[in-house]
């Protein structure tokens, strides 16, 4: 920990001094949780990955095995896919939908603000009550809210979780709702800084809805979408609580993702090695798909 | 100079605090109670409901001999032992499923047990010791509480529509159906349903629920070879034969057989029978005290399962003793239980307000129905004795119990699906778990 509180001075090769030990004092509690909390444990985690997990009767080296058995089962690849589909579908949703809600709801107005409220509620609750919420909402029967609507029309009660062909898209739904109010704040923030004069001129020059938005507001909200792309990218491949809590992976394994599958190995089969490799093959890939994201930002950027 | 020093060591200082901090909070609540020799750390997987019972007895404990209990009840019991178990460190005793022990002593987190350490170990019987022996023919456990699964059906819906409780499984689906369009309630509406499932595949549900239809079927999930080890036997005519009945009967079948959700369903989300919108449930009498609160004793009756083509044999389970790996407390933890499988012990943990969390005794010199005043409980008692089969306790059960139900989830689900493959595929995977154990014949 010590050589932490040193790196500035070694690095640079100059004398420690004052000036440059007490940023690192300031920031020393928080390195010290982030190492207790963070770091070590993911460091254990990967060291793991590569052992048979068994506390009491020593771990045995067993090399990649673990990550060759979790690649190779069949089950673990349909959930790659599952996650894929969820990701991809929940990000463009939520990020369209939180770009139309940011555009409606832009602006000072007293009632905006209350209603800005309103939608950003399901960002701010708790997932696991979402969850039951939607459970109720996609009761199977006439019952239900969304079925008795479909009833009202004279559509037929759809098995809305219990049918395998249409789970992971109902799960798809729910996860939009929940994030698109969080996207909305972001590119709000992203639309406050458009500078009102390009809307002024573009006014005059008698362009349409359309072209204002590609050739006006959506170069100017770039950085902004290009953090909730990343956000999203990130939060897409780590879902699991959604999924939990909605389906927890079924019926037939059809909403199994990538962490339900790895919760599954690791605590209803008690196979903390596999259920870490699957980990660490995930950070991986998240890590992977982060710095693409922010290449081709930055690469946009200076273009 | 001098400045500089200072600066290091108020860097050393802090850095040395902020590491006291970090491993206080990890040590925090895990050696509570290893210093106190006279302090046992109890774990049992309960809801408030039932750890109010497990207070009420742990207080008599404490009261009797002086040993004070830190009392845990965990919800995600396995998730927090694994943890637990990581850091080396496990709880004096755990109350859990029995057919959790395989799992456990596979991973070394037991204590071998030797029944004659066990104050009133006489009391009981062979039988139930038996079901408490590891694979390598020692014990791993003490036997706590029993039960089998049984039939709660609705008493006034059956008089309303003139039918009797079922007792084979034709009846039950002719009870089934006329409980979902004769409107038992009623009200006019069609929104009742025949019986509850808790189908899905999470944390095994599929496959405990569906045991009780397998052993009346005549199947078996593995079957044990009389030489210590074991083979699968989900691809038998029987198992083909049961699911199949099951699946087009039950799932494939009529609408409104089983509930709505049916196989997403566990058994915290499956409370349809508690909201009187469906008339039959097949399980466990723990059940009993939350049904009698919720849908009222006049409502409903217990009666045996229906019995299939091979019988009425129905899952028999229950929770046993265990004592942790390595925690160094013997003589308390043989006290404990002691206290807790006595004639005492057992009757505090059978009654009372809270849902019961001894169900049948393993006591032998008592009997279910007779200390709770309530006949109901024999049906459960005789069910137990006479036609239930546990889970086998040797081996590690868990991947066997969560690949059955992923497999029989994914049948139920999809009704166009060839029962006789699928079987034969999940009969690969159970053989290939046994492999894992060293255990396949």
């Amino acid at each position: 920990m010590t050589a932490t509180v040193t790196t500035p001075a070694a690095r640079g090769g100059r004398v420690l001094t004052k000036k440059s030990v007490v940023p690192w004092l300031f920031l020393a509690p928080g390195l010290l949780l982030a190492l207790v909390f963070k770091f070590w444990p993911m460091a254990k985690g990967v060291w793991l990955s590569f052992f048979d997990v068994r506390p009491f009767l020593g771990d045995k080296w067993t090399g990649l095995d673990n990550y060759t058995r979790v690649l190779t089962d069949h089950r673990f690849q349909d959930a790659i896919g599952h996650t894929l589909v969820l990701g991809i579908g929940q990000s463009l949703g939520a990020i369209l939908l939180g770009f139309v809600l940011a555009l409606l709801l832009e602006g000072q107005a007293r009632s905006l603000k209350i209603v800005r409220t309103a939608v950003f509620l399901p960002a701010v609750t708790a997932t696991a009550v979402v969850g039951e919420l939607w459970r109720l909402m996609y009761y199977p029967t006439s019952d239900g809210l969304l079925n008795s609507g479909l009833h009202f029309l004279g559509l037929g009660p759809v098995q809305f979780l219990d049918n395998p062909g249409i789970a992971l898209w109902s799960t798809m739904a729910m996860g939009i709702w929940i994030w698109a109010p969080y996207n909305m704040v972001i590119i709000m923030a992203g639309l406050a800084g458009v500078d009102r004069s390009l809307y002024e001129a573009a006014a005059m020059d008698g362009v349409s809805l359309w072209q204002r938005l590609r050739y006006v507001t959506l170069p100017a909200i770039r950085p902004a979408l290009g953090i909730v792309l990343t956000l999203a990218a990130i939060r897409g491949l780590r879902v699991f609580t959604e999924v939990y809590v909605l389906t927890g992976g079924g019926p037939a394994g059809s909403t199994e993702v990538w962490m339900t599958r790895a919760y599954t190995l690791g605590f209803t089969r008690n196979d903390i090695g596999g259920a870490s490799a699957a980990s660490v093959v995930l950070l991986c890939v998240t890590l992977l798909l982060t710095v693409t994201v922010n290449h081709f930002r930055k690469r946009g950027d200076v273009r | 100079m001098g400045d500089r020093r200072r600066s290091r060591r108020l860097a050393a200082g802090l850095v040395a605090t902020g590491l006291a901090f970090g491993t206080a909070a990890c040590g925090a609540g895990s050696d509570s109670a290893g210093g106190d020799p006279n302090t046992l750390e109890v774990w049992t997987r309960s809801n408030p409901d039932p750890a109010a019972t497990y207070e009420r007895v742990f207080a008599a404990f404490t009261k009797k001999t002086g040993i004070r209990i830190d009392y845990q009840p965990v919800i995600n019991f396995d998730q927090q032992l694994q943890s637990r178990a990581s850091t080396k460190d496990l709880p004096d005793v755990m109350i859990n499923d029995t057919a959790l022990m395989g799992s456990y002593q596979s991973q070394g987190l037991l204590k071998v047990v030797d029944p004659d350490s066990i104050a009133g170990h006489g009391q009981i019987t062979a039988q139930s010791w038996s079901s408490t022996v590891g694979i390598d023919g020692r014990h791993y456990g003490i036997p706590y509480s029993r039960q089998a699964q049984t039939l709660m059906i609705r008493k006034d819906w059956l008089a309303k529509l003139g039918l009797k409780a079922p007792t084979t499984w034709q009846e039950m689906l002719s009870v089934a159906k006329a409980f979902a369009t004769r409107d038992p309630d009623g009200d006019g509406k069609a929104d009742t349903y025949g019986m509850v499932v808790p189908g899905s595949a999470q944390n095994g549900y599929a496959a405990w629920w569906g045991a009780s239809f397998l052993w009346q079927g005549g199947a078996k999930i593995v079957e044990p070879d009389g030489k210590g080890t074991y083979r699968a036997a989900m691809d038998s005519a029987a198992a083909v034969d049961t699911v199949t009945w099951m699946k087009d009967n039950l799932f494939c079948g009529d609408n409104a057989v089983t509930q709505p959700g049916a196989l997403t369903a566990v058994t915290s989300t499956a409370t349809n029978f508690q909201d009187g919108n469906a008339g039959m449930y097949l399980t466990g009498p723990y059940n009993i005290a939350t049904f009698d609160q919720t849908l009222g004793k006049d409502k409903y009756e217990v009666v045996p399962a229906p019995a299939g083509p091979a019988g009425g044999d129905v899952l028999a389970d229950g929770e046993n003793i265990y004592f942790g790996a390595r925690t160094g407390k013997t003589k308390q933890e043989q006290a404990l239980a002691a206290f807790l499988v006595s004639p005492e012990g057992q009757k505090l943990a059978m009654t009372g307000e809270n849902q019961p969390v001894v169900r049948i005794p393993v006591n032998s010199t008592l009997d279910a129905a007779t200390v709770r005043d309530d006949p109901r409980w024999s049906v459960v008692q005789k069910a137990y004795e006479d036609a239930s089969q546990q889970f086998p306790n040797a081996p590690d059960f868990a991947p066997i119990k969560q690949d059955t139900a992923d497999s029989l989830n994914a049948i139920f689900t999809y009704c166009g699906s060839d029962v006789r493959s699928q079987l034969g595929e999940l009969n690969e995977t159970l053989d290939g778990d046994l492999k894992d154990q060293d255990l396949l014949k």
